[in-house]
């Protein structure tokens, strides 16, 4: 059976990709790993996120970044001994992690409760309004920001190296890749895409269409939890700024490069942005032709706005159009088997606003 | 759980007092009055649905016919008045209380889940009904309810399309889904908002053959602008116009009825 | 089942070979063959030469600064390391040929913050762990120099010089041993002004509005610990969000002038005109000796609340205040202005402008001190940087002779300073100038131990107002018509 051989393709590759990139660190520079890579797997991660609740539940949030960063800032308050900012709870750092998850898994029910009755674009302002009230709930309530952030957070003794925290990223995503795509055949996951296509209809089946909205926001919200964590692992520190609309904003637009309705997308959007980021400056003569590091923002806007000019899908959407040209078109008929003369069609939402 | 060809057996009853067979009615509608903005849609509507009847609600197009559907159906909430089904009140419950109450209903325009294929579908109309809502790993009960949907999708004709995306379907597959979805839940109370709107002959005609294989116990209201349709599944008619009822009887009553000819004027009724 | 594993199957390789393929780009970087696991960079695999990364400030409110702060630190380099810039009109194109005692001087980056830590923790792990870098110069705010401070502290092979950062805590409170700091911090520069408006105008009690965020926090600190430790009394303390467009209802919050002595601004940015505006609208009429201010006062303020604003009294900053210009002063801006035709900075809009216009302002004056510190530290040790820890304590022990006065390091290796402390007067052709009363010799973090290492940092509501003995107290020295009287 056609699929089910492209199946186990897939799975090869992507088993494939995993073993390089467990080697990795024995193959390639330690910034590239340390800092590359792990921060493509944080922001891929936190991404991923936002593309769980775009692909299934047509919402797409502002706000992963802000519970991110609620979670850098819980496991800092609570992990923190001694030092002027932040209220040095000196707690075990497991149970700092766990606190840190709970408050943020709980602050993601309450602000999924919230906006469980509003869709699309209103979904989409709600969440904006959330970031900016985080950035200010965090930048005037300095008992718990600092004042001016939480600096030298340390991370557990497990994960101490750098590059175990590079193999913490790696496990996370792979946890998050498979777990996200699983969930969407689960009862939950399938009445979720009911909720994205027809919250009317799902009503009438039996669904609570807004807790269903509230819970697959608090799951998004764990998983960018997680996600903060290794971040304020990675990065030592965390302040107000940290969650401001300009990083919240980038996240979405990871999201967007790498094609929002596409697990894959959300990684690979992290990864080329941090590339641009990184690698850009050192292309030679690049700042003869007036992009200088003050101009990235700049050039990775061009960048958005040329991907989404060529595909909707971001860069997964562009490179499964590339690929459907260079096939021969024999491949592309339907599966032979039980087939009704219907086309059999993977199922791609494009850009997640609800249908009425 | 395999069920064979006629629908709905009784013992999937809903909780609750399941009132005395014989002449307690299923669905009862007292004075129900709803406006929205300044417009009266429905005015004291009084009806009153026995266990296992087929019952067609006729009108022409604003006649309020749908509105009484709704707020049957728990989507709009009346202004004044009652619903009551099966001796629970529901005025205030919102539409998802109905199916454990053993009602199912369809849309007028096709409301398929576009996203998920026709057994995704059919899944989610039994995982509804059997509040396996939230799971965030797949057990053998989620194989079975998709066994069943297999098999539900066999009797609307959709074997074939299975795991085709419901938004892929044709307009009349997507009827047949919708059919599919009410009658997996196996309800005592189904509500068909004019399942016949959009279908070729040859389409209707299997819907009728389809709607006239359902369980002697089902109670039936139908919603219908079609009057051939309404007539040949019906055994009581009710006939709406401005939002209040006309007239109501046998179909033959209502055909021989010259109020129905005024309202359905210019469409002279075949006599 | 199968849906999206053909994308997958792609969107995977496509991952896949981008990932190796970037890989073997970045393998000729800085420390190849380096497994990942380490801590630290190994600069030793770079040869003997010091591996400069400079962190500055691309975008941001001090995004303009960009050109004066390299500029700053190539000017060192050109006047004691023997340096040349590669262009005539600016300083971000680097230098070539900067040597101490041997030993190279190699410009491996300029980093580009943003005014936050996160970026410029980015920017300094691309400097070291990719560039390479050993030595770090910079970086220019606050926040930023806390969390370089904090990197630095696990990279003890790494040296940092700070840039013009002036946040309290990244010395006193981080402690990093390989941070160093040759200019005093927001707190410092605010040093015996309090004391003098004590002495000399006789105020007594003082309302104190400042921004309310930390380096508002740390200016109003100084002030505070330096008026109230001589025996003076704050009565009001306000603390108007940043970026705050109307002060009226902050400046209700302040006493009339009949129940204080004088008032303290710490309002930086366009807060600082719009704040006092304010003032005059609720308040009445400015007279300028009843107020101080940081050193966001100047002259420029005139242009909008006219010469009232005259007398009064302004803290220092990391240079002297402009009428004070001794040789070493005018040697210092004769050489940026040979160095370089012009500098397109921040003074100047960003328009081409004598190098001088920059070199004496503060911002490339920080980077400049750390420069020169940079190469009193090489010269120190002879050139030989293949032992970071003697490097390091080398440095530790320098006293820089520098243009605007000696700089010594403490034990937190934080800058001990001179703090020029200046006034509004009414020149001649009445205009409104910056005019210098008294240098405060000898300024360090602690004031006398109202700040340590277990004190929190500067807020709303520390430090207390007490009285304690400040070292300084009573030994200003007074300038007279820019001439200081030592």
């Amino acid at each position: 059976m056609t699929a089910r051989d492209l199946l186990t393709r897939s799975n090869l590759l992507g088993a494939a990709l995993v073993v390089v990139l467990l080697v990795l660190p024995s193959l390639a520079t330690a910034y590239f790993v340390n800092f590359v890579m792990t921060q493509t797997f944080i922001l891929g991660l936190a991404a991923a996120t936002i593309v769980f609740l775009a692909k299934y539940g047509g919402m797409i949030s502002l706000a992963q970044f802000l519970l991110f960063g609620v979670a850098g800032f819980m496991f800092g308050n609570a992990a923190q001994e001694t030092g002027a900012r932040g209220l040095n709870l000196g707690w075990h750092p497991w149970a700092a992690v766990v606190f840190a998850l709970a408050v943020t898994t709980a602050a993601a029910f309450v602000l999924g409760a919230l906006a469980s009755r509003s869709t699309g674009l209103y979904f989409l302002m709600l969440t904006m309004v959330y970031a900016v009230i985080g950035y200010y709930v965090f930048a005037q309530i300095v008992e718990i920001s600092g004042p001016g952030g939480l600096t030298s957070i340390q991370r557990p003794d497990l994960l101490g190296p750098p590059v175990r925290l590079y193999y913490a990223g790696l496990g996370l995503s792979v946890l998050a890749y498979v777990g996200f795509r699983a969930v969407g055949r689960t009862a939950f996951g399938l009445a979720l895409q009911g909720v994205r296509d027809d919250p009317v209809r799902m009503a009438s089946l039996g669904f609570n269409v807004p807790l269903h909205r509230a819970l697959a926001f608090t799951l998004a919200g764990f998983a960018a939890g997680a996600g903060g964590l290794l971040n304020v692992w990675w990065n030592g520190q965390i302040d107000p700024a940290s969650i401001a609309i300009g990083p919240t904003l980038i996240l979405l637009i990871i999201a967007v490069i790498g094609g929002i309705s596409s697990f894959e997308g959300a990684w690979l959007g992290a990864f080329v942005y941090v590339l641009i980021f990184t690698y850009l400056r050192d292309l030679p003569l690049i700042d003869r032709v007036g992009i200088t590091e003050a101009r990235f923002n700049t050039v990775i806007g061009v960048i958005v706005l040329v991907i989404m000019m060529l595909s909707p899908e971001g860069l997964t959407g562009i490179a499964r159009r590339l690929r459907r040209r260079l096939r021969p078109p024999a491949r592309t008929g339907p599966a032979p088997s039980t087939g009704p003369p219907l086309p059999v069609r993977t199922t791609e939402k494009e850009l997640g606003v609800t249908r009425r | 759980m395999a069920h064979t060809g006629t629908a709905p057996s009784a013992p999937s009853g809903p909780p609750g007092p399941s009132g005395p067979a014989g002449p307690a009615p299923v669905v009862e509608v007292r004075a129900v009055t709803v406006a929205f903005g300044g417009l009266l849609a429905l005015r004291d509507i009084d009806l009153a649905i026995a266990r296992g009847e087929r019952l067609a609600v006729l009108g022409p197009n604003g006649a309020g016919k749908t509105t009484l559907f709704n707020v049957i159906a728990g989507d709009v909430t009346p202004a004044a008045g009652s619903v009551v089904i099966k001796g629970v009140e529901c005025v205030h419950r919102p539409s998802r209380y109905r199916p454990r109450l053993g009602v199912a209903r369809t849309y007028q325009k096709a409301r398929a889940l576009a996203g998920l294929t026709v057994r995704e579908n059919i899944y989610l109309a039994l995982a509804g009904l059997r509040g396996r809502h939230r799971p965030l790993w797949r057990t053998a009960a989620d194989r079975r309810m998709g066994e069943e949907a297999a098999d539900v999708a066999h009797r609307v004709w959709l074997a074939g399309q299975l795991d085709a995306a419901a938004g892929e379907l044709s307009h009349g597959q997507q009827r047949q889904l919708e059919l599919g979805m009410a009658i997996a839940t196996r309800p005592d109370v189904m509500l068909l908002d004019e399942p016949a709107s959009g279908l070729s002959r040859g389409e209707r005609e299997r819907l009728v053959e389809l709607l006239e294989s359902f369980d002697e116990e089902l109670t039936l209201l139908l919603v219908e602008h079609d009057m051939d349709v309404a007539f040949r599944i019906a055994r009581r008619v009710v006939v709406m116009a401005d939002g209040e009822q006309v007239t109501a009887g046998t179909p033959e009553q209502v055909r021989a009825d010259p109020q129905v000819h005024r309202i359905y004027l210019g469409t002279e009724a075949p006599a | 089942m199968s849906r999206l594993s053909r994308p997958a199957a792609l969107t995977l390789s496509t991952a896949a070979s981008l990932a190796l393929l970037a890989a073997g780009c970045s393998g000729d970087g800085g420390s190849s063959g380096l497994p990942a696991d380490q801590e630290s960079s190994s600069f030793s695999a770079e040869g003997d030469g010091v591996r400069l990364g400079i962190l500055g400030q691309c975008e941001g409110p001090f995004g303009g600064f960009h050109e004066d702060v390299v500029a700053g630190t190539t000017l060192a380099f050109a006047r004691y390391a023997g340096a040349s810039p590669n262009s005539s009109t600016s300083a971000l194109e680097g230098f070539s040929d900067a040597e101490v005692a041997g030993t190279p001087i190699e410009l491996v980056g300029i980093g580009c913050g943003d005014d936050t830590a996160d970026r410029i923790l980015q920017e300094v792990r691309r400097l070291v762990e990719q560039q390479g870098a050993n030595v770090i110069i910079g970086p220019l705010s606050g926040d930023e120099g806390i969390a370089v401070a904090e990197y630095a502290k696990g990279k003890p092979d790494l040296t940092v010089f700070a840039g013009i950062s002036g946040s309290q805590e990244q010395t006193l409170q981080v402690q990093a041993p390989n941070y160093f700091r040759f200019y005093g911090d927001g707190a410092i520069w605010n040093a015996g002004l309090g004391d003098l408006l004590y002495r000399e105008k006789g105020w007594r009690k003082v309302a104190v509005i400042a921004d309310d965020y930390s380096f508002g926090h740390t200016s109003a600190a100084g002030f505070v610990a330096d008026f109230c430790g001589v025996g003076g009394e704050v009565t009001h303390r306000v603390f108007p969000p940043l970026g705050t467009t109307d002060y009226s209802s902050y400046i209700a919050q302040l006493p009339d002038p009949d129940e204080v002595d004088g008032y303290f601004w710490a309002v930086g940015g366009t807060g600082t005109q719009a704040a006092l505006e304010a003032f005059v609208n609720a308040k009445g009429d400015l007279t300028g000796d009843r107020h101080a201010g940081n050193f966001f006062f100047n002259p420029d303020l005139a242009q909008a609340l006219g010469t009232d604003i005259a007398g009064a009294h302004i803290g220092g900053f990391a240079t002297l205040p402009g009428d004070i210009q001794t040789p070493e002063i005018k040697e210092y801006l004769a050489a940026a202005d040979e160095t370089w035709e012009t500098i397109p900075g921040s003074l100047s809009g960003n328009e081409p402008a004598p190098p001088s216009t920059s070199a004496a302002f503060g911002f490339f004056y920080g980077y400049y001190s750390a420069g020169v510190a940079l190469v009193e530290g090489l010269k120190a040790v002879d050139g030989d940087i293949s032992d970071p820890k003697a490097f390091q304590s080398a440095v530790a022990g320098l006293t820089l002779d520098l243009p605007h006065g000696d700089i010594s390091l403490d034990e937190n290796r934080s800058g001990i300073v001179d703090v020029g402390l200046s006034r509004l007067a009414v020149n001649d052709s009445d205009e409104v100038v910056q005019e210098s009363v008294a240098i405060v010799p000898g300024v360090d973090q602690t004031f006398g131990g109202t700040f340590s290492p277990d004190t929190p940092s500067p807020g709303r509501d520390f430090p207390k107002c007490e009285k304690r003995d400040l070292p300084w107290e009573g030994k200003a020295i007074p300038v007279v018509d820019g001439v200081p009287q030592r």
